[in-house]
């Protein structure tokens, strides 16, 4: 470390010195891969934003489309979001937790519960669109609700279930044995002992995992376009609630995806101000996580 | 299965059970959420879906019934012909538009599942135009041409075959097409390519306006699309003679009403049965000349020429 004895005791011999040149490389070359991450992010938010500045302003999230969607606002796709991104969190999120509890808290490793494991992890890894058909089959088809926020939510939730129960898990591993061993101990039931320690100190995973699906199910198109969401209709400017719930919405995703593929004549500036409402929707509810995961975190007592 | 109801002395779950109720909220609102007609206010919804060439239309028509009638939703999607029409097979849609014929065996299967025979509206015309990259030399195609570029066991690949010179490296056709649930690329196949199957390998787009922009990219670029997709001075439209030797026809709103230009074709408007009521009505706004000056703002051939003069 001692520079200047280091230099009169051990002179920078070529070897050293490659040493230390392959240390800086090394050290640069890492160094521009974290820096690549970051790049495209800034570079597609960059690029969304110069392009969409033109429409960027209030007006445009609470204007409704017009003149054949080339001109107006997004009012109806993004009321249209919300409502599916909610509904599908009310019905997965009860669902996927309680599931998890039981596989972490309760379930023994026999044949049962492991195939209850496997489908868990398979049905994570169905391609949205087969989840769409899915969907279609099930809620349009079968359940007999049409086309309708209904069944483009039980879609999503059927969709973003999995991914619940896995950050559940997760959450829910995370508190020490020692906590319940310590309340089983007192003589309380493994009820008591998941409501009183395992989901009080785990909550705030559980609620990050949770929110973090917005995002997934805002942004996906497929399994909605299958099931309920429309290329358009018109509702009021600025209504909070426009859709009854077996009727059918529009959303941010699928309107992104017509006007860009379909609608001809559409000002310039819409599809990329269209981008910008989502991914601000999606970053925002990423946010919200990462606050109420801080804030939660900061009232833990270990 | 309702998960509000889970009252809770937990702060926490509480919390989000509050989230949770707050987003049920929108729909318990309209009293029992009843979407179809009754009470003060009767709200009417129609489903209408099919064809992605219609369906700019049909979303303007949406929007300016809205205006004159604001109890009336129609809910607008797209998909293709094919998906409206299987659609309004199981009976899940009120009206399904197409940019071709419900094939006979369609019709018989509506009618077994639904009981009631589809009844056909025609709503306008919609010419087919073939269309090129604007610095494309060629002005004119003939029908057989354009068999030959896009059916299997066609002859022609390249520009050269055509005449057309472009240079070296561009001379392979590109050939542009649509996915096969649209009622474009099966009217295509059905009057141009005598219905033979499309050659393997060309770019198959999911959306009309797609199709027109690929080719305006691209200068080696052949595609079919609707009139209304016309992109000037990014694309060429082109003249299209039915026979080798006829006298070609430039597309467009005139010599399709005189049924000169040989690609041209109806957009129809499909009902379970006679429609009644608010249906009924929507379907006749569409043939007034309102409805009609739509189609034609749209970039497609109305049913009576001058309607677009109120």
């Amino acid at each position: 470390m001692n520079a200047s004895t280091g230099h009169a005791m051990f002179g920078e011999t070529p070897p050293v010195r490659r040493k230390l040149r392959q240390e800086a490389l090394a050290q640069w070359v890492f160094g521009a891969m974290a820096a690549a991450m970051i790049v495209p992010l800034l570079l597609i938010v960059g690029y969304l934003v110069v392009r969409a500045a033109p429409s960027l302003n209030l007006e445009f999230l609470l204007e409704v489309p017009k003149r054949g969607m080339t001109e107006g606002g997004i009012w109806p796709a993004f009321v249209g979001t919300l409502y599916l991104v909610f509904l599908s969190l009310a019905f997965s999120a009860p669902i996927g937790i309680l599931a998890a509890v039981y596989l972490n808290e309760y379930a023994r490793d026999n044949w049962f519960n492991r195939v209850i494991n496997l489908a868990v992890i398979n049905l994570a890894g169905v391609p949205s669109i087969v989840h769409a058909l899915f969907g279609l089959g099930a809620f349009v088809y079968a359940a007999r609700f049409g086309y309708s926020i209904i069944s483009a939510s039980l879609t999503l939730a059927i969709m973003t279930l999995p991914v619940i129960i896995a950050a559940t898990r997760e959450a829910l591993a995370s508190v020490p044995r020692s906590f319940r061993e310590a309340c089983w101990n007192v003589g309380a039931t493994r009820w008591q002992t998941i409501w009183a320690v395992v989901l009080p100190n785990s909550i705030s995973g559980i609620l990050t995992g949770i929110i973090l699906e917005v995002s997934r199910a805002a942004g996906e198109t497929a399994p909605v376009m299958f099931t309920g969401v429309v290329f358009f209709k018109a509702v009021e400017r600025g209504d909070l609630f426009p859709y009854y719930l077996n009727e059918q919405c529009m959303a941010l995703s699928m309107h992104l995806y017509t006007i860009s593929t379909q609608v001809p004549g559409v000002k310039e500036s819409i599809p990329f101000a269209t981008a910008i409402v989502l991914l601000a929707l999606v970053l925002m509810v990423n946010a919200a996580a990462i606050s109420l995961r801080v804030y939660l975190r900061s009232r833990k007592k270990w | 299965m309702r998960p509000a109801h889970r009252s809770s002395c937990f702060p926490q779950l509480g919390l989000a059970a509050c989230a949770i109720a707050l987003a049920l909220q929108p729909g318990c609102k309209p009293g029992g959420s009843s979407g179809g007609s009754g009470g003060a206010n009767p709200r009417i919804t129609i489903q209408n879906k099919g064809s992605d060439t219609m369906v700019n239309v049909a979303q303007v028509w949406a929007e300016e019934y809205k205006k004159i009638h604001p109890h009336v939703d129609v809910e607008v999607s797209g998909g293709g012909s094919g998906v409206g029409i299987a659609a309004l097979i199981k009976g899940t849609i009120d009206l399904a538009s197409t940019s071709r014929d419900m094939k006979a065996e369609e019709k018989a299967l509506a009618k077994k599942n639904t009981g009631k025979e589809p009844r056909e509206f025609v709503v306008g015309h919609d010419a087919l135009v073939v269309y090129v990259h604007k610095d494309n030399p060629l002005a004119e195609i003939t029908n057989e041409q354009l068999a030959d570029i896009f059916a299997e066991g066609g002859k022609i690949t390249k520009w050269s075959d055509l005449g057309v010179k472009l240079p070296a490296d561009r001379d392979v056709i590109v050939r542009v097409s649509r996915q096969s649930s649209s009622g474009t690329y099966e009217f295509f196949r059905e009057h141009v390519l005598n219905k033979r199957d499309f050659k393997l390998g060309s770019r198959d787009m999911n959306g009309s306006k797609e199709v027109v922009e690929l080719v305006g990219l691209t200068m080696s670029a052949i595609g079919y699309s609707g009139l209304g997709y016309n992109e000037p001075g990014k694309v060429k439209m082109l003249k299209v003679s039915p026979k080798a030797g006829q006298p070609a026809i430039e597309p467009g709103v005139a010599t399709t009403l005189s049924k000169q230009y040989p690609i041209a074709r109806p957009l129809l408007l499909y009902t379970l049965g006679e429609p009644t009521g608010e249906l009924k009505n929507y379907i006749d706004w569409i043939l007034t000349d309102a409805g009609q000056q739509i189609v034609e703002k749209s970039g497609y051939v109305p049913l009576r020429a001058g309607t677009s003069k109120p």
